[in-house]
């Protein structure tokens, strides 16, 4: 087996009484895509978030090179620029130009040179197809185009994971082609990549592995083949019967 | 003569419980600071050139001359020093005073008792009598007694002996008490009082002055009862001053004559009634004669404005900034943290919750009879300025702030930016848009609101106004120049913050919605990804 990731163990997560995430367990090895899929409310962008530390978990560990990114004094921002994330909103930066908001983590937490970040901004606007619109700010993008720069503002800062976080359900229909496009090649190229998605037909043939989840639990986990064709639980029938039709 | 009773003294007083002597004088040894209102004829008036021995103002381009001035020329004259005459509203001539801002007041000022409890005073150099001043056209014209004035509105100055000799005048009615003779003088005119109590010799100034006042006087019996206290005028010094002595002597040589004679060459040298010209006429010859002044002191208004926006905003920021940041996980700086916020809340809390006005009688007087310090009034003003413009526009930055997209954070969290990093690159420049409609109109607050500066003394736009009224009595002409003025100002700001906006906008969101409609391929080319 290729080599591990992120292990996450026993990973809690609760809003007051409200437990959305009970005892997680995943392991992501390295070229990955995993796809997480489920109905509303299930935790899985909880969990996705969770990852990253934008929600900070009640309990358990993420294991990432060796270390518990959870002990106390484990210098966070580091641990984010290994993973990249792309939003369902998109959330550009709204004050910058495309150029800007690929080239501003890079000079302000990698500390690379203007010219340099400059150069890796513009490979990835190429690989996204978004060079021509340099210029030009998110205001004056389609959700599309503006996903696009997410992944290629993401990618700049070479992560090691790139999470995506349902980044086709904000999108009008003929917009959602072009971005999952573009995720297939990442894909292709060898990427680590975990995905929530209500995408099935993407997640069925993208994914090396999928993770269905419900109410805060992995209730079933395999190959998009043993997911979508075989499921072995009754929810994930369920699910999928009333995805699917 | 006059007897302050003010609010903002009272404010003060608790800082006359230090004993003058500790406060270290501002001034230089070689120097009489004396300070009046220079708006108090014939005793001083402010006049725009050197004539019949008038003495310049200390940071000003004017003038001063009078009763007052003229005896402040006879003590400098034996105390060898140079004579600086310091231009102090009337409130705040104790303060300043007792702060060491000035030396003396010779500024028709009677030795009563309250003020004894503060500041010595010399012996009399002035003995006045009490008159009321009507319309000449008016019901009241032809008194001759206080008891003559059965259903007359009459009214005196606020914190000046003079107002509480009203009940005695049987049948009148005490309207409320005005704050300077000016006004007084205007609210005659319109007819809103129909008289107030004043003495003699500000009575012959304003009957030559305006041909529609006229000065009753009283014979023995038929006048008021006053104390000696009141109606006598006195050196104010502080208190175990060394010059007293010395002071008292000049004053002695000086007989009753010659007091008399001086007053009359003083009262004499005001002008005469203005001739009967058009409103537009007189307003014309106003800024034909203060033009310059005007434009200097609306220059001084918005410098103080401009520079108090900027600081204020920039004051904003950081709190605004401190107050988003998380808890800092280190104990200690959690602490600090803590600590600073309290500061913060309660600075913002009293410099929102108090006038601007009493903030900066505080602040100018206060620091320098509580700290020694003696501030430069332009300084003072503005760091008063600052620091409440700083205290609204944190609120303002909070609100800007809240007003930026949780995504925005989120992202840029995302990407491994620390708190410092995402304000500075991306959320400031955001809120700083955001707010922008909001710091225009504290700036136009700033430009209003800065008049008020002229208790300490600022020559800002409104205390031109009131010098120059003072002088030529057509408060109305005066003012409403004034007021175009600061329409002025206002207006072209408001005018340019808007073309800002729209200029920021314009980079922002270039060709706006119209640009989604062309085709991509289209989009692109125009989009200018070829730059």
């Amino acid at each position: 087996m290729s080599d591990i990731v992120l292990d996450i163990k026993n990973l809690k997560k609760s809003f007051g009484q409200n437990e959305v995430l009970k005892d997680i367990h995943m392991t992501v090895a390295s070229g990955e895509v995993i796809s997480i899929i489920g109905s509303s409310g299930s935790g899985k962008s909880t969990l996705l978030r969770s990852i990253n530390l934008l929600e900070q978990p009640t309990s358990g560990e993420i294991i990432y090179k060796g270390e518990n990114v959870l002990k106390k004094g484990y210098d966070l921002n580091k641990y984010r620029t290994h993973l990249g994330m792309v939003f369902q909103s998109f959330n550009l930066f709204n004050n910058l130009n495309v150029l800007e908001n690929v080239i501003v983590a890079q000079t302000t937490v990698l500390k690379r040179q203007r010219a340099e970040a400059k150069k890796i901004a513009l490979e990835n606007l190429t690989a996204v197809g978004m060079d021509r619109f340099v210029n030009a700010k998110p205001n004056q993008l389609s959700g599309g185009q503006k996903q696009r720069v997410a992944i290629a503002r993401a990618l700049s800062m070479n992560p090691d994971v790139l999470l995506f976080d349902e980044p086709t359900s904000a999108l009008d229909p003929e917009m959602v082609g072009e971005v999952l496009k573009t995720m297939k090649e990442l894909a292709e190229s060898g990427l680590t990549m975990i995905i929530v998605t209500h995408e099935m037909d993407f997640a069925r043939e993208v994914s090396d592995r999928v993770i269905f989840m419900d109410k805060g639990v992995v209730a079933e986990s395999g190959t998009p083949e043993e997911i979508f064709v075989t499921p072995k639980e009754e929810r994930t029938k369920e699910f999928l019967t009333r995805f699917l039709s | 003569m006059k007897k302050i009773f003010s609010l903002i003294f009272a404010t003060l007083l608790v800082f006359s419980l230090v004993p003058a002597t500790l406060v270290s004088a501002a001034s230089d040894d070689n120097e009489l600071r004396v300070g009046m209102e220079a708006g108090y004829p014939p005793f001083n008036w402010t006049q725009k050139t050197q004539a019949n021995g008038a003495v310049k103002i200390d940071g000003s381009n004017q003038y001063a001359n009078g009763y007052d001035v003229q005896i402040a020329k006879k003590i400098a004259e034996k105390l060898d020093k140079k004579l600086v005459i310091v231009k102090t509203k009337w409130d705040g001539l104790l303060p300043a005073l007792t702060s060491g801002k000035i030396d003396a007041i010779i500024a028709g000022m009677s030795p009563t008792a309250e003020r004894k409890k503060e500041i010595d005073f010399s012996q009399n150099y002035y003995t006045s009598q009490l008159v009321v001043m009507v319309r000449k056209d008016g019901k009241y014209a032809n008194a001759t007694s206080i008891n003559d004035f059965k259903g007359a509105k009459i009214t005196g100055q606020q914190g000046v002996f003079h107002y509480d000799l009203i009940p005695q005048m049987i049948g009148a009615t005490q309207e409320p008490a005005m704050s300077d003779f000016s006004a007084m003088r205007v609210a005659l005119e319109a007819g809103t009082i129909d008289g107030y109590v004043g003495e003699r010799p500000e009575g012959i100034t304003a009957e030559s002055k305006n041909s529609k006042f006229k000065m009753i006087t009283f014979s023995e019996g038929n006048g008021f009862k006053t104390n000696p206290d009141d109606t006598q005028t006195a050196v104010g010094l502080r208190k175990d001053d060394k010059n007293l002595e010395k002071i008292n002597e000049v004053l002695a040589t000086m007989s009753q004559a010659e007091q008399t004679k001086i007053m009359d060459d003083m009262v004499g040298l005001q002008t005469h009634s203005d001739q009967e010209i058009g409103f537009w006429a007189q307003v014309g010859a106003i800024i034909k004669d203060n033009g310059g002044d005007f434009v200097r002191a609306a220059g001084m208004t918005l410098f103080i404005s401009i520079i108090g926006t900027f600081i204020g905003t920039f004051i904003g920021l950081l709190i605004g900034v401190f107050r988003t940041a998380k808890k800092s996980a280190n104990r200690a700086l959690a602490i600090l943290q803590t600590l600073v916020g309290w500061v913060i809340n309660i600075y913002v809390e009293i410099f929102r919750g108090t006038p601007m006005i009493v903030q900066a009688m505080v602040i100018y007087y206060g620091s320098a009879q509580f700290l020694g310090l003696s501030m430069d009034k332009t300084l003072a003003a503005l760091i008063i300025v600052s620091i409440n413009t700083g205290a609204y526009m944190s609120e303002i930055v909070r609100g800007g702030i809240f007003a930026v997209d949780t995504g925005q954070f989120e992202a840029a969290s995302a990407l491994g930016m620390n708190h410092g990093q995402t304000m500075r690159k991306i959320v400031l420049p955001q809120v700083i848009r955001n707010i922008l409609p909001a710091t225009g109109n504290e700036f136009v607050i700033n430009i209003k609101d800065t008049s008020v500066l002229n208790v300490i003394s600022i020559t800002e736009l409104f205390f031109q106004g009131n010098t120059v009224a003072q002088q030529n009595y057509q408060y109305f002409q005066t003012f409403t120049i004034i007021a175009a003025i600061y329409f002025v100002l206002t207006f072209t700001v408001t005018r340019i913050l808007r073309f800002v906006e729209k200029k920021l906008d314009s980079e922002n969101y270039t060709t706006g919605t119209n640009q989604m409609q062309l085709p991509l391929k289209e989009a692109t080319i125009e989009l200018g990804g070829e730059k």
